[in-house]
């Protein structure tokens, strides 16, 4: 309810008492003030409860002088204490970020607690907080500089502890599904001047590998640090090849993991990964290889189908029209022989019947019909007494026969 | 693994195609298809005799 821009109401109820819910509502709205809101509180950790629900329930103290000088309610929602890196115990001291909200039903007001840490790491954190919007600046966490992993590596550069347990899962996953060439880039992966260590262990795999992991076990924040130090993140920007993070348990978030290309949950997934499953590819070179032989024979197939259509093609219609058309051919030839033989043959008895006149004009018979006749002997004519003599057989032609004689005599004129 | 066993699937999946492809002649198809053969040969040949090998950078270079 809208008590003050209403004055003519609050003259006439000038003295009517506030409602309970109204004063809350009222002080609810004086909390709501960006003092108030995400705000970094530290102190002691008393009366902490842990409720059967997930939720934490606690006082945040601060003492002076003996006595408690100051103490605020908390409570930290279960979706919140689910991301807890650790156990908040009494007397501890922690650095909370929150709101503080009134809460009507109690009567009282309490901070909302949305993050907490152990109060001895908190420079860190803040320094982590600058760091990362510096690096933020330069561009090491931007989307775009993400590269892809090669599918098929060749060697794999692993930065990690040369001991533990880091190392041994990494061989155990890598010999599993496809063993090839592991270098590794020993580190020391907590302390001081780890920092500088890892970086130059990141440095040192350049041109020497395709890939990168960098692996860590499980740590307490403090044992993390070192791969929130620019150093390193700048290392792993500056790698050539495509960097996958495995630090700490999935739940502990460094600003190398915002720098690398991919972010595994722990080293065997980081593994796993970066190299193919020998198996996988196993199978998919086995498809392809039945798909080849599968295109061959397809084709083959696709070139017999072929070859029986032309074979159909040429058969019945072409072959017989050739053949038709060679027939047509000789049909024609054969008339054009037929007619010229027959001009030729009316040709040829003209001139035979010419001749046959011209000969028969100069027939023996004709002189025969006149009263000669041929002497033949042994089918030749005699022409001369000489070659006769008595006894000799001889053929004699008259015009419409023959005889047969027997030489009795022979004169020779000179003999006469 | 060889940086060539990804070059080689691709070859082979390139010939798998040009056969399949209507227009490739029969000659140029037994042709592929022997350059695929060897190549699946070649591939399994590497993914069989992959071994694992362990190399411990000095941390002073």
């Amino acid at each position: 309810m809208d008590w003050f821009n209403r004055p003519d109401v609050a003259v006439v109820v000038e003295n009517a008492p506030l409602r309970v819910s109204e004063l809350s509502a009222i002080i609810e709205c004086l909390l709501d003030n960006p003092l108030l809101q995400d705000i970094l509180v530290r102190g002691e950790v008393t009366n902490y409860t842990h409720h059967s629900r997930g939720h934490r329930y606690f006082s945040l103290s601060e003492k002076g002088g003996g006595n408690t000088a100051a103490v605020i309610k908390c409570v930290m929602w279960r979706s919140d204490a689910d991301r807890l890196s650790f156990n908040p115990s009494e007397g501890m001291e922690i650095i909370v970020t929150g709101t503080v909200r009134a809460y009507a039903p109690h009567g009282s007001y309490q901070l909302q607690v949305k993050e907490m840490r152990k109060a001895g790491v908190g420079e860190k954190f803040l320094l982590i907080e600058q760091w990362k919007k510096q690096l933020a600046i330069e561009g090491c966490f931007s989307l775009e500089r993400k590269r892809v992993l090669p599918a098929f590596p060749a060697r794999i550069g692993v930065v990690t502890s040369e001991t533990g347990a880091v190392i041994h899962d990494i061989r155990t996953v890598v010999g599993r599904r496809y063993p090839l060439e592991i270098i590794i880039s020993p580190t020391a992966v907590q302390g001081e001047e780890a920092h500088q260590e890892i970086a130059c262990a990141i440095t040192r795999l350049a041109g020497k590998v395709d890939v990168v992991i960098i692996a860590r076990g499980g740590g307490s924040f403090e044992d993390l640090f070192p791969f929130n130090h620019p150093d390193v993140v700048r290392a792993i920007v500056a790698c050539p090849v495509p960097v996958v993070s495995a630090i700490g348990h999935e739940v502990d978030i460094t600003l190398s993991d915002l720098a690398a290309d991919l972010r595994a949950a722990t080293p065997s997934a980081a593994a796993e990964l970066v190299v193919p499953d020998r198996m996988v590819l196993t199978a998919r070179l086995q498809e392809l290889k039945s798909r080849l032989n599968t295109a061959l024979k397809d084709r083959v197939a696709t070139a017999q189908d072929e070859l029986c259509d032309l074979r159909d093609r040429l058969r019945p219609q072409r072959f017989y029209r050739k053949i038709e058309e060679r027939k047509q051919n000789i049909a024609d030839l054969s008339e054009r022989l037929e007619r010229s033989f027959s001009n030729r043959l009316v040709h040829e008895r003209l001139i035979l019947a010419e001749m046959k006149t011209a000969l028969d004009s100069r027939s023996p018979v004709a002189v025969l019909s006149r009263g000669f006749c041929v002497a033949e002997k042994n089918g030749a004519i005699v022409r001369s007494a000489g070659t006769i003599e008595k006894g000799d057989s001889m053929k004699i032609r008259f015009y419409d026969g023959s005889s047969q004689v027997v030489v009795e005599r022979v004169d020779h004129e000179r003999n006469l | 693994m060889k940086e060539t066993y990804e070059t080689k699937i691709e070859q082979l999946r390139q010939i798998i195609e040009k056969i399949d492809d209507g227009n490739t002649g029969l000659d140029e198809s037994m042709m592929l298809y022997e350059q695929g053969a060897v190549l699946v040969k070649q591939c399994e040949v590497l993914l069989t005799e992959a071994e694992l090998k362990i190399t411990t950078l000095s941390r002073d270079a």
